[in-house]
């Protein structure tokens, strides 16, 4: 009984808020980022649906479960199908191991309860390698169109992936080094032990995170893939409805995954700030504290996604291989070797 | 072409001073004093004292009889033949005004009509709002155009 308990009821329940609070996070997404973009012009954006545009996901799902479904002639069915969905599920399913708060926070009818839905020993590796399943289903489905622009926003995602893949993993090494684990709970509590936030050690490595975390998600400027401009949309040109809307989930799912994995492994996940300074300890007290902590956070770094992209213009093709393979991968490579070696010479 | 580009030292390079430079521009035009945006229905636009808009055909205030004189200027001095002047010899032999359409499918704005016009009864008034779902109803009978153009008003 114990047992069901543990390891089936109280995940289900853990999975089914994380699920829902993540697919409204991701539809309000939609909702600010037109709302950033209308404030970053001087425009106001959508006001008409609920006070100040609040319910405008709402119309803008209804409307895009109402339109036709387009499948073009000579595309593989299947695989135009499943591509949207391969894109889908692996960014919500990285959501399993990020902590929103300590593992053990507290405990209900004896069973411990926790922010997190589990934490897996090799937390790190399970979110880098499922997060780059999404990029399969851009690339499929850019394949299975039959058409040349999503085909070659597909075969800029690959290339992208390649070069980018690398430097993300480069750059998480240094806080590996400096926490002694993969485990996303064990990585925060060290930040926790050790009184500051990782990204005061590693400002290289976090911005080396984020600059290609925003190239993981297609996001400007590195929106290659999708690039409005130049392939009308990239690998989605010819999705329609709500095929459409699902890479769309896909990809502001992916920025809150990335937002969360910058939040824990560099600016100390759900700790407060100054989380070595003991005056503010009355801030641990207050319930729900570490979720807010995270919550705020997170923002934070997802309104500097939305920022990014309506400031800085797209990099061209060579310029993204140019800053990817001579710029921040040697960096990421550095950054690694200076820790390793401050990390040996300074703890003995 | 010879493409100019900014002088970078080495060090706006590394701490990506441009870059950054923009973020604060963008920043800074998200203050909500700086917005262009009206809320159409809901706040009215200032419009332009000199803008010329719906015609309308004024009555005389006091005895409510047309200013028209059916002199037909207006008519003559269209460029896009949109207005349509009707009259009768009254037994005075003075021509009286029966009907008037004015066609706004076809009108310009340009306003000559106004200025040909010798008493104050044509008028091109300030209102903009002349969507309309048929194109049949945008030729304007007398009635229409002595009531004045009655727009729905929307709240929302």
């Amino acid at each position: 009984m114990d047992f069901a308990i543990d390891y089936i009821l109280i995940p289900f329940i853990k999975i089914f808020i994380v699920f829902n609070v993540v697919a409204g996070v991701v539809a309000l997404l939609t909702l600010a980022e037109r709302k950033v973009a209308a404030w970053i012009q001087v425009r106001l954006g959508p006001m008409r649906v609920g006070p100040y545009g609040i319910l405008q996901p709402l119309a803008d799902g209804i409307k895009l479960m109402l339109k036709e479904d387009i499948v073009p002639a000579g595309a593989d069915k299947w695989i135009f199908t499943l591509a949207p969905v391969i894109s889908l599920v692996p960014a919500f399913i990285v959501f399993a191991v990020i902590p929103f708060g300590p593992a053990d926070a507290f405990t209900i009818m004896g069973h411990k309860v926790g922010y997190v839905i589990t934490d897996l020993n090799i937390g790190v590796l399970y979110v880098l390698s499922i997060s780059s399943v999404s990029i399969l289903g851009i690339i499929l489905g850019g394949w299975a169109s039959n058409s040349k622009y999503p085909l070659l926003g597909a075969l800029r995602s690959a290339a992208q992936m390649v070069s980018y893949e690398v430097a993300l993993g480069f750059s998480i090494i240094g806080v590996l080094i400096l926490a002694g684990s993969l485990s996303l709970v064990k990585i925060v509590e060290a930040q926790k032990a050790a009184g500051y936030w990782y990204v005061f050690l590693q400002p290289l490595g976090f911005i080396l995170f984020f600059a290609c975390g925003i190239a993981e998600t297609n996001r400007a400027p590195f929106d290659l893939p999708e690039a409005e401009s130049e392939l009308v949309a990239g690998f989605h040109t010819e999705y329609s409805g709500f095929r459409f809307s699902i890479y769309f989930i896909a990809e502001y799912a992916s920025m809150i995954v990335v937002s969360c994995m910058a939040v824990t492994l560099f600016w100390g996940g759900w700790l407060r700030p100054f989380p070595n300074v003991h005056i503010l300890d009355f801030l641990d007290a207050i319930p729900l504290a570490p979720l807010f902590w995270f919550a705020a956070k997170v923002v934070v770094f997802i309104y500097a996604y939305l920022w990014f992209r309506w400031t800085w213009p797209r990099y061209r093709y060579d310029q993204l291989m140019k800053v990817g393979w001579q710029w921040l991968l040697p960096l990421a490579m550095a950054n690694v070797i200076v820790t390793a070696v401050l990390v040996l010479l300074l703890k003995g | 072409m010879k493409v100019r580009r900014p002088n970078l030292t080495l060090l706006k390079k590394i701490f990506l001073v441009d870059l950054i430079r923009g973020l604060f521009l963008t920043f800074s035009y998200q203050r909500p004093s700086l917005n262009y945006t009206e809320q159409y229905p809901k706040v009215r636009p200032k419009i332009a004292e000199r803008f010329r808009g719906a015609p309308r055909l004024n009555n005389d205030p006091e005895t409510g009889e047309t200013l028209c004189i059916a002199c037909n200027l207006c008519a003559l001095a269209c460029p896009e033949h949109c207005i349509e002047v009707g009259w009768e010899r009254d037994a005075h032999g003075k021509k009286a005004l029966t009907e008037y359409t004015f066609d706004i499918s076809r009108c310009m704005f340009c306003g000559l009509c106004e200025d040909a016009c010798p008493t104050p009864a044509l008028e091109l008034t300030q209102d903009f709002e002349l969507g309309l779902y048929d194109r049949r109803d945008m030729k304007w009978d007398r009635q229409k155009l002595e009531e004045g153009n009655q727009p729905v008003v929307y709240t929302k």
